[in-house]
């Protein structure tokens, strides 16, 4: 198989996410198996790729929240057809982040567009859900050993829940053991500052360079 | 002075009917953005969660919080789920210091809502609270305005259908995901007329979900502008005026907001709405005292941006977003005195 070829169907994938064409992803990963090319470089330069693309758009403003919802799907579309094809040794534990919206917030739409663009980052996510407690964000990420605790807010009402998890790792001796992100409407780097969180991400895209930058670019452990 | 014998009532009715005034009224619309804070329902024994299931209640908290915060209204209900509630959503009540939420959507996905009549299901459920609430407090209070407080179209569908699965539905079935937004939407206008014939003076609408944040602006106009629209062309033929908060950073669907028909158009704290008034004169603009400042600033810094508003001819004052439970009362006091001039 020339390079050239492999190209084709990483590009042919990448452009399907993006352009939200969940078909064709299914379409060209079966190709991929059939035609024996790499499955986890199709992943990383067709299906990550295209899903970076649509993150970039996002940015942008040309896509939106619906947009970036259906390139998730067409991605995961590819991920489950082509993930069982993926060699042992390329296996490698990525960073975990447990992400949450703390308990009283109205809806959580911006941790789940976050949770998305984590994965399709490559980053290991756990999702706790809306309405968490201090205490149990605390609980999961210490009992998943997670790398991150990323938490999402919508209303000034629940801000005091994200200082609280970050009190609470202070007074378990834990506090060093995470990284602490937060975001969300009302929330800003000031207020990142005064509750001590590691950094403040306004917008989804936002918080994957955070953690590439809290991490130094890498997302294994 | 004629300042004395204009009523908040006809004060807020007179701005949203662009009428001139004496001054800015000081309001706060209730549903989402209420001011049950923690320390009106202490200090007051009407308390939160029994004022949501309760007409009784539910107006004589709404009345403490308006002779204890100053606020130039009444607002009820006191949280975003009461048509959610009704439409077959799992909804938790939450506590004293917080708000409901929905637990459990009705349906997974646009295929599977079930269509029921409006009408029966009217006859079920909280929208009998809230109106028999209005009936009583604009019956109590007949210079002040009750506002009604009502979860917008796309917020509503939203607290339906799995919200993740309704936003991709947007892009990918108009269609269907119209089918469901004109079912809600004639709900909601069936509430609002109830809400008007128990004496409510003004409708407010909230539709945090429908931002141009979440939904770009292309889906805003077609979605939500043309079903908040519906809505308040409606609540107009009830000879009733209508309040908009749109939550978020409006940028990129500035250009959209004249075309919205609502009489007065709330925003969030990071809004210039000064700028905003000066881009669109035609606008009614109410707002936009940060949240975030309510809580923790002191009483003179509050009153310091309450000032700021004032003089840059904000036409109603109001808190910018939901008032977190915490708030003390003395800020709020700076707040609304401020605006009286105290």
């Amino acid at each position: 198989m020339s390079d050239n070829k492999e190209q084709t169907f990483f590009t042919a994938l990448s452009d399907a996410v993006l352009n939200m064409d969940e078909g064709t992803v299914e379409e060209i990963a079966h190709r991929v198996i059939k035609e024996k090319i790499d499955a986890y470089r199709a992943i990383e330069n067709g299906l990550v790729d295209g899903m970076n693309r649509a993150g970039q758009l996002f940015e942008d403003e040309e896509y939106f929240i619906p947009e970036i919802l259906l390139c998730s799907d067409a991605m995961y579309a590819g991920l489950n057809i082509l993930n069982p094809y993926i060699n042992r040794e390329q296996q490698r534990t990525r960073k975990k982040v447990v992400i949450g919206v703390v308990e009283g917030d109205t809806h959580d739409i911006g941790k789940n567009l976050v949770k998305t663009l984590l994965d399709a980052a490559g980053f290991e996510v756990i999702d706790l859900g809306r309405d968490v407690q201090p205490r149990q964000i605390v609980d999961a990420a210490i009992a998943e050993h997670a790398d991150v605790i990323a938490l999402s807010t919508l209303m000034t009402t629940t801000m005091d829940g994200m200082a609280a998890v970050v009190q609470i790792l202070q007074e378990s001796g834990q506090r060093d053991a995470f990284k602490v992100i937060v975001g969300g409407g009302p929330i800003s780097q000031t207020f990142a500052d005064r509750i001590g969180a590691d950094g403040y991400a306004p917008s989804a895209p936002a918080a994957v360079k955070l953690l590439h930058k809290l991490f130094k670019d890498s997302i294994y452990v | 002075m004629m300042t004395s014998k204009i009523t908040p009532k006809k004060r807020l009715l007179d701005v949203l009917n662009k009428k001139a005034t004496d001054r800015a009224p000081v309001i706060c619309m209730g549903g989402m953005m209420n001011a049950s804070i923690v320390e009106v329902m202490n200090s007051s024994g009407f308390t939160l969660p029994a004022a949501h299931d309760n007409p009784d209640l539910m107006a004589s908290l709404a009345g403490a919080i308006q002779e204890q915060t100053g606020f130039e209204n009444l607002g009820v209900p006191f949280c975003m789920t009461v048509e959610a509630e009704l439409l077959g959503s799992r909804i938790d009540k939450g506590t004293l210091a917080c708000e409901p939420k929905i637990r459990q959507e009705a349906f997974g996905s646009v295929r599977d809502v079930i269509f029921r009549d409006i009408d029966e299901m009217l006859e079920s459920g909280r929208i009998q609270t809230v109106t028999s609430a209005t009936a009583k407090l604009s019956q109590t209070y007949q210079q002040l305005p009750v506002v009604v407080s009502m979860t917008g179209p796309i917020s509503t569908a939203a607290s339906i259908i799995n919200p993740m699965a309704f936003y991709k539905e947007l892009r990918k079935n108009p269609a269907s995901a119209h089918r469901i937004l004109e079912y809600v939407t004639e709900l909601l206008i069936r509430f609002a007329a109830r809400s008007v014939r128990a004496g409510a003076s003004v409708i407010a609408i909230g539709d945090p979900s429908a931002t141009g944040e979440i939904l770009g602006p292309l889906m805003f106009r077609e979605y939500a502008v043309r079903y908040l629209n519906i809505l308040t062309e409606a609540v107009h033929g009830f000879r009733t005026p209508v309040i908009l908060h749109i939550c978020g950073n409006i940028n990129n669907v500035r250009t959209l907001i004249p075309d919205l028909k609502a009489d007065a158009i709330s925003t969030d704290a990071m809004v210039n709405l000064a700028k905003l008034k000066e881009d669109f004169p035609g606008i009614t603009t109410m707002g936009n005292l940060s949240t975030y400042s309510l809580e923790w600033g002191t009483p003179h810094k509050i009153s310091v941006q309450t000032q700021k508003l004032v003089n840059d001819g904000i036409d109603i004052i109001s808190p910018a977003c939901g008032l977190s439970t915490s708030t003390t009362l003395a800020n709020i006091r700076a707040m609304t005195r401020t605006v009286q001039g105290e």
